[in-house]
């Protein structure tokens, strides 16, 4: 870092050139957060600056939540009108301001001074500059717009993230409004159960012991679906904030099933390798910590010129020559040697680098385990879909043979039927558990599991 | 009995020599292991060897063929594995005798020697008691007490002289519970040595049993004590119980032993009958009286006999209600007078196929629905007039002018002479005689009792 600050610091030349190079996009560097976020996401993050862009987009929203909505869909209407995504894409103006801003060179100073004593009046001018500014310019810049790019990394891992909420979200809402039908199908057992058990009380078939028993098995039906009947509504809300939705927009359809599970079981080799490549987060800790590293180096170059000033005089006394010049002002480190700051600069990149080897380990044990979760999520809801309700079926039918044969009474076929509800409701949870551990897998890994690895590193336009 | 022929009588009609009954050494010594394979009843086997006797006829069994050994009777029962058809449509896994559950019945006269070799091919010992018998008490066949259990592959041998004329079974006295409970005995008739003492036309033989078995399962649960749901004769169900064809005033006798654990008011219609033998020997005619029911309690064997001089088919039975049923479930509930029609669509919403049933008594009339696999519905058969509404411990004893001597063959249904059979009232309600039956004069208790509705089928015109 010392050569590459040395070799750097001196040409004032460039700083001219470098300074010019520096200029606010169009765009903020959103293109550059879309094209990072698009692999993962497998549609490109749109975003609205204009006013028509904006009227635009809340016409593709109008448009996409007149039909049902699938699972893309409801990321796309994320990424079009999540408010907190928005606030995040400010988040890049300002990092490109800095970075901008950074690139700058320092205004000048000029200082004028009229003193007298007596007769003579003195006249002192000045123009100033900060000289160090000038030098650490290309350095401070390169700083700014590392912050820049992380920002830039972060507001893609952002996105990828409320995606990620959006899917599970419309996951979580779609199975409890799917569990509310089948609740709704077991209150509706129980209903007929109590209600012809109120015939057989009334006809003297029953006693008030078989009537009460009965009843209470509606009762406790009727709880259970108002409850699911609220986790629906919940579900739902949770929904329609991620979707940024208001007033009638809330009105939109879901689907009245969860996708159909994968044929194959899907395996991943190096899935730890893959996520290094992809991850985001991983990406901008590298960013972060390589910017570390250059304050660090700054810090170790400019510990004995902290406060460096350059003057050009230009003095002129009435009766007297004119008198011209510069002065250098130095400090001299008497008492603060820098050794403080750049122990701190240390810390702080020790501290960066420590968290950057954290989140790495920390991403490969996330992957590990969403991988081992994704995997039984599967096995579970498969052996749901292919063993448990076709056994529940088959118990079902065999419980009709029986009443067929009069070996068993209707009672019975109704308690069967609020089981084959409720093993129903537990085969959409077990479908909705893959679903969302698809997700988690997706967001451990930095992207889809059955895409080929994407390198975070070559969608990095800036990076080191 | 169906489709029996003389010539299939003489030729004893389907039994086959079993030549892996017993080991190759024990062959030589042994007499043939006879198995009988089919459920239907077959016909009497005459004694073509030793004292002349009037043989029975086993309902939907047999009797086991012997040998002639230096003047010994020998028989050979082999315990085995059987799978017993209980009626078309259900077939159980039972214990039994030479291919059956019940085993054969075995004939022999008084006064016989006869030996016996039992050649055990259960997974357990086992032993077999002489049920009634006179005979040396080692030869008694209670595990334990009078010999060690016959252990599996091992053929143990009884000998002892047949000393009293009667009716007798056999039966396992080694893990009763569980050899009875899976089918394990047979009959045992020990004829009089005088074959014109009490001689009749017709002399059938059946066991009492019942199973618990599972509907849909084929093996009994043996743990079972008292809430059968098999109530059988020699291990046939109605509709799968053959008749008793007996030629018009044939005297008639019939032998019934019971091994349930219950007793069976055994009721035939249309004749008045006696109680001939019990399991002590023949009741003194004087002691005999009329009777169209007779209990049989546990363990014991009844003959009973009669002139059957009325022409028809008269049903035989027990009369506990629900031993005339197949399996049915015994917790479910009453549905008698409950209108389900407004719950029906909910729960066809659910159960497409649901019906409702029972809502009018529990006659299922005509209707035939799939039942579980290897299930026989609760009550069938078809008579005539339709279906009989009987499973279980039924039979028809069918009383038919001009049959031959040794016909069994199933006559077909009665055909009542015209004018002889019951018939629907075409005249006018009004003139019907008056029901008669005076109301009760209303008290002030009936004030406080609980107020029952009564739904008569008038109420349900609307259906
Ligand atoms: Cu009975």
């Amino acid at each position: 870092m010392f050569i590459f600050l040395r070799r750097r610091v001196l040409p004032a030349a460039l700083l001219a050139v470098l300074a010019g190079c520096a200029s606010l996009s169009p765009d903020q560097g959103f293109g550059e957060v879309a094209a990072l976020a698009k692999p993962s996401l497998g549609q490109t993050p749109p975003r609205a600056r204009s006013d028509e862009e904006r009227a635009a987009s809340r016409q593709m929203v109008q448009q996409l939540l007149q039909k049902p909505l699938s699972v893309d869909a409801v990321v796309q209407i994320a990424l079009l009108n999540n408010r907190g995504l928005q606030a995040d894409y400010e988040a890049l103006g300002i990092a490109e301001a800095s970075w901008v801003q950074a690139n700058r060179l320092p205004n000048p100073g000029f200082s004028f001074g009229r003193t007298s004593s007596g007769d003579d009046i003195k006249i002192d001018r000045s123009f100033s500059m900060a000289v160090m500014g000038l030098l650490t310019l290309p350095l401070t810049a390169r700083i700014e717009a590392r912050q820049f790019q992380v920002s830039k990394l972060n507001t893609a891992n952002r996105i990828l993230q409320v995606a990620a909420d959006t899917r599970n979200a419309y996951y979580q809402s779609v199975a409890a409004s799917q569990s509310v039908r089948y609740q709704e199908q077991v209150e509706s057992a129980a209903a007929a159960g109590s209600e012809l058990a109120e015939k057989m009380a009334k006809a003297g078939n029953f006693n008030q012991l078989e009537l009460a028993r009965e009843q209470a098995f509606h009762a406790d039906a009727v709880t259970q679906l108002a409850r699911s009947r609220q986790l629906a509504v919940a579900a739902r809300e949770q929904l329609i904030r991620l979707l940024g939705l208001s007033g009638e927009q809330s009105g939109f359809t879901l689907p009245q099933q969860l996708p159909e599970l994968p044929k194959q079981r899907p395996s991943l080799q190096d899935s730890e390798q893959l996520a290094m490549a992809q991850r985001l987060d991983i990406a901008a800790a590298k960013l972060e910590v390589d910017g570390l590293q250059q304050t660090l180096g700054l810090n170790r170059a400019t510990r004995f010129i902290n406060v460096l000033e350059l003057a050009y005089l230009h003095n002129s006394e009435p009766g007297a020559s004119r008198e011209t010049g510069y002065r250098v002002s130095l400090e001299i480190p008497l008492f603060d040697w820098g050794g403080a700051r750049v122990a701190k600069s240390e810390a702080i990149y020790m501290q960066a680098a420590q968290r950057l080897a954290e989140t790495a380990l920390n991403a490969q044990s996330q992957v590990r385990v969403s991988y081992a979760d994704y995997q039984s999520a599967y096995d579970l809801a498969r052996h749901y879909r292919d063993q448990v309700l076709p056994l529940r079926k088959r118990v079902s039918d065999e419980y009709l043979l029986r009443y067929n044969g009069m070996l068993s009474s209707v009672f019975e076929l109704l308690a069967d039927a609020r089981e084959q509800a409720n093993a129903v409701n537990a085969a959409i949870d077990a479908s909705r558990d893959f679903w969302m551990a698809d997700n988690a897998m997706q967001l451990a890994l930095g992207g889809p599991v059955n895409q080929p690895p994407q390198s975070a590193a070559s969608a990095n336009p800036q990076g080191k | 009995m169906s489709h029996l022929s003389r010539r299939a009588f003489l030729q004893g009609s389907a039994l086959a020599v079993s030549a892996g009954a017993v080991s190759r050494i024990a062959a030589a010594s042994l007499p043939e292991a006879v198995i009988q394979t089919q459920a239907g009843t077959q016909p009497p086997l005459n004694p073509a060897s030793g004292r002349p006797y009037q043989p029975v006829v086993t309902l939907n069994g047999w009797t086991l063929p012997w040998r002639m050994n230096n003047g010994i009777k020998e028989f050979h029962l082999v315990a085995e594995p059987v799978v017993r058809e209980i009626a078309p449509g259900m077939k159980a896994n039972l214990w039994g005798y030479n291919g059956q559950s019940p085993g054969p019945t075995i004939e022999v006269v008084e006064g016989d020697r006869v030996r016996i070799f039992v050649t055990n091919k259960l997974p357990e010992h086992t032993s077999v008691h002489w049920h009634g018998q006179r005979l040396p008490n080692g030869m008694d066949g209670v595990t334990g007490l009078t010999q060690p259990g016959i252990k599996p592959g091992k053929t143990f041998v009884y000998e002892f002289v047949a000393r009293r004329a009667g009716t007798f079974m056999y039966h396992p006295h080694a893990d009763e519970m569980v050899q009875m409970a899976m089918g394990m005995m047979g009959f045992w008739i020990t004829h009089p040595k005088d074959p014109s003492f009490m001689r009749v036309d017709r002399d059938f033989v059946f066991l009492l049993n019942a199973y618990d078995i599972e509907p849909g399962a084929a093996t009994p649960r043996v743990n079972q004590m008292t809430d059968f749901n098999l109530w059988t004769w020699n291990s046939r169900a109605f509709p799968g119980i053959d008749p008793l064809v007996v030629r018009q005033h044939d005297r008639v006798r019939i032998r019934v032993g019971n091994l349930t654990m219950t007793n069976h008011p055994i009721h035939l219609h249309g004749h008045e009958f006696v109680v001939s033998g019990t399991d002590g020997g023949w009741t003194p005619p004087a002691s005999r009286w009329p009777e169209v029911s007779v209990d049989i309690a546990v363990g014991q064997m009844r003959a009973i006999e009669f002139d059957a001089s009325e022409p028809g088919d008269w049903a035989l039975h027990c009369h506990k209600s629900h031993h005339t049923m197949n399996a049915m479930g015994h917790e479910v509930p009453t549905m008698i007078g409950v209108d389900q029609k407004s719950v029906l669509k909910k729960i066809n919403q659910l159960i497409p196929d649901y019906m409702v049933m029972g809502d009018k008594g529990g006659s299922m009339g005509e209707m035939e629905m799939p039942l579980p696999d290897n299930t026989l519905p609760m009550m069938g058969g078809q008579g005539p007039y339709g279906s009989l509404e009987m499973g279980g411990m039924f039979s028809v004893v069918k009383v038919r002018a001009g049959l031959a001597r040794n016909d069994y063959r199933d006559p077909g249904w009665y055909r009542a002479p015209a004018g002889s059979v019951a018939y629907e009232w075409q005249g006018a309600a009004a003139d019907l005689p008056a029901a008669g039956s005076p109301r009760p004069a209303a008290s002030d208790a009936a004030d406080k009792e609980t107020v029952v509705n009564v739904v008569k089928p008038a109420a349900h015109r609307h259906q």
